[in-house]
């Protein structure tokens, strides 16, 4: 115990040292221009080629651009036949859903997690990152019959709630980890100063939490969106979605129509980029939150 | 387009064999294959009426997309009141699979399947587990114009129809190359094993695994056999090891010169054919000649693509669509399978524009204006002439014998 107050003397000095190189901009900076760049081009590089054969009639090897252009491929996109836009919809519909779902069941769920020890807590720590460990496709066919059985297969329901295998685990840990530097003793001085529960939530819990459920979101939304199997299987092609319209054309080698299917399946996750970006950037916002309340 | 048979071992057919597996395992329910109900084709097109047909199809063509939506969607709904509903698939296994898992968990009379574009592998799967709607062809009016009698459509690769899927298309291998940069292009299997000698790296075909890969390895299995007669029926085992080597021995001799000196083989029909587009090779082969049109127009392919067919022949099939025993709505299938067969359909589809598949209703059982139509379609300057072709058509193998090629092929050319 008295040897403490010196570490943590050492380590303040240590900190503060970082942070006055991080302020001035030396040594790291080339290191954060570099990872800057890399960064921006592994987002937009290979998003080039997409576009320029989402407009190409031939593209030859080793032609660096297309000998001829055509509208084709967008004309055949934005046709009833290829159901596009319905499928555009289809896949936001339950992207969205399955965020909501997943964050009332993430926030509690990962507050339990966070801040309280109980017998246990391993194993459902365990059993919620399985998902992410054991292949979706490996359950997938048992599920089916399960479906099946109890009249989900094949509805948009059916497949929401097969989506939230995938992205509970993500909103789950999210919120395990905000609520892991949570300090609940806030909530007991808004109540005891006469907030109700819900306004202790609104005014308290919330914002604290606001930018990890936001990552979270962020998350759990791309997942459900890149879902192809469980789809696939739970929808039995009722239920269609981009990925399923996107795999039909690339495993065909129709690169025209997959680059331009592929434009407009990339545009929710760059919305969400540039909306959630502030929330990202920001370092340890959710400690930050705390320090202000 | 051949796609819709691959017999790729995809993630997908791992997981079908998996479920075929449990499936024998479960005790199968005595359901059994189901006979027509209807008197005559009049309650057909009445219980029909208001239907909706949900049609698993490969999905990667948008021209063949636009062609059963657009046009087949449109005449149903116009004519009988049916809509049509075309699900895009990858693999025709994703379908046969829905219906496995249905009947597993006991779905019997409300199938999400209505109807399946199907041959081969799948449609003896679906056979032989009692998954079809059976034993109606003779309601269908259209069926008189199609010619049983014919071996190569009245057995699916070997196995028997027995009125449990209704054909569709033609389909016959033939092969492609660039006419500006290959001159004389080998027309049998003998002359391609020196042609490939003399062009090291300009001919590759794609590995056993993918569904054209294992049809051009069938023709240097033919070759070696000095024919395909000695093969047809069940399998043989003595038969099979008597030429298997010699098979092998061609491939293996002839791996040294192909793409890549034969260290990898394209996955896919469609590597093959980014290869062939990107000229890194000379030649391209597909089931469906019609594709090299459809490449051409889609720009995929160069003007001067030109076809041909072997010396010796080479192998065809037809490919069909089959009503699954649980569809809800067999009524309304049946009158999309039979106006598949119409003379209307039929001939539309023939279209190098729509998409130039080759009928599978005999010309010679239509009227003489009928007829003349079909004799004046313009042909696709890149696409082999359907006459030259069917002149020398072989017939496709036993699904046992396929089989036993593709995997003889992985053990001792593909190592």
């Amino acid at each position: 115990m008295r040897i403490l107050p010196a570490v943590m003397c050492d380590l303040e000095k240590e900190l503060e040292v970082k942070r006055q190189r991080i302020e001035s901009g030396e040594g790291l900076s080339w290191l954060t221009w570099f990872s800057l760049i890399l960064l921006i081009s592994w987002l937009i590089l290979p998003l080039i080629p997409l576009a320029v054969w989402s407009i190409s009639r031939s593209w030859f090897f080793p032609d660096i651009t297309p000998s001829a252009y055509s509208l084709r491929a967008w004309s055949y996109v934005f046709s009833n036949t290829s159901e596009v836009l319905p499928a555009l919809g289809v896949t936001t519909l339950i992207a969205f859903c399955a965020t909501i779902v997943s964050a009332v069941i993430g926030v509690p769920a990962g507050r339990a997690l966070g801040l309280y020890q109980f017998r246990g807590k391993a194993a459902i720590e365990l059993l919620i990152l399985a998902p992410t460990i054991v292949p979706g496709i490996a359950v997938a066919l048992g599920l089916h019959v399960v479906f099946l059985n109890i009249g989900l297969a094949g509805s948009y329901l059916g497949v929401l709630i097969v989506h939230l295998i995938p992205t509970l685990p993500y909103m789950v840990l999210v919120m395990a980890g905000v609520f892991a530097n949570y300090n609940p003793n806030t909530e007991a001085q808004a109540r005891s100063l006469g907030a109700s529960a819900i306004q202790t939530f609104y005014y308290v819990t919330l914002p604290a939490i606001l930018p990890g459920l936001l990552i979270g979101s962020l998350f759990t939304f791309l997942v459900s969106w890149s879902q192809y199997i469980l789809t696939l299987l739970i929808g039995g092609g009722r239920v269609v979605t981009l990925p399923l319209l996107l795999f039909n054309f690339a495993s065909a080698g129709r690169n025209d129509i997959t680059g331009a299917i592929s434009m407009i399946y990339i545009l929710p996750g760059v919305v969400l980029l540039l909306l959630g970006a502030r929330h990202l950037t920001g370092r340890n916002s959710a400690a930050e939150s705390l320090r202000q309340i | 387009m051949s796609r819709y048979q691959s017999t790729e071992l995809t993630i997908w057919s791992r997981l079908f064999l998996l479920a075929t597996f449990f499936a024998v395992l479960l005790p199968l329910s005595a359901h059994s294959t189901e006979r027509a109900n209807y008197k005559n084709w009049d309650e057909v097109i009445a219980a029909a009426k208001g239907g909706t047909v949900n049609w698993f199809m490969w999905g990667g063509a948008d021209n063949i997309n636009q062609y059963v939506s657009e046009y087949i969607g449109g005449a149903l709904k116009q004519r009988y009141d049916i809509t049509l509903k075309r699900i895009g698939i990858n693999d025709t296994a994703e379908a046969v699979n829905a219906v496995l898992g249905e009947k597993q968990a006991g779905v019997n009379d409300d199938g999400s399947v209505d109807l399946i574009w199907i041959n081969g592998g799948n449609f003896r799967t679906m056979k032989q587990g009692n998954l079809l709607f059976c034993g109606y062809h003779d309601l269908l009016p259209n069926n008189q114009l199609v010619n049983w009698q014919d071996q190569s459509i009245a057995n699916d690769f070997g196995l028997a129809v027995d009125e449990c899927e209704v054909p569709w298309n033609r389909a016959q291998f033939a092969f492609a190359y660039d006419s500006a940069r290959t001159k004389n292009p080998p027309e049998s299997i003998p002359a391609l094993i020196e042609w490939a000698q003399k062009n090291p790296g300009e001919f590759t075909y794609p590995a056993a695994t993918d569904f054209n890969g294992s049809v051009f390895i069938r023709h240097v299995f033919y070759h070696a056999a000095g024919g395909p007669s000695s093969l047809l029926g069940d399998f043989d085992q003595q038969k099979f090891d008597a030429i298997a080597p010699k098979a092998w021995a061609i491939l293996n001799d002839m791996k040294p010169y192909l793409w890549r000196e034969g260290k990898t083989y394209p996955n896919s029909i469609a590597n093959l054919a980014q290869l062939f587009a990107n000229r890194e090779v000379a030649l391209y082969f597909d089931y469906d000649p019609a594709i090299f049109g459809i490449n051409v127009e889609n720009g995929i392919f160069p003007e001067t693509t030109r076809s041909f067919v072997l010396e010796d022949g080479t192998i065809g099939n037809t490919n069909y669509v089959a009503i699954p025993y649980n569809s809800p709505n067999k009524a309304a299938a049946m009158v999309t399978a039979n106006f598949l067969l119409s003379f209307d359909a039929q001939f539309e589809k023939a279209k190098t524009n729509v998409w130039g598949a080759a009928p599978a209703i005999d010309i010679d059982r239509l009227t003489e204006d009928q007829r003349n139509l079909f004799a004046k379609l313009p042909r696709h300057p890149s696409v082999i002439a359907p006459s030259v072709l069917s002149a020398k058509a072989l017939p496709e193998l036993h699904p046992d014998w396929i089989s036993a090629i593709e995997k003889g092929w992985q053990y001792n050319v593909a190592k």
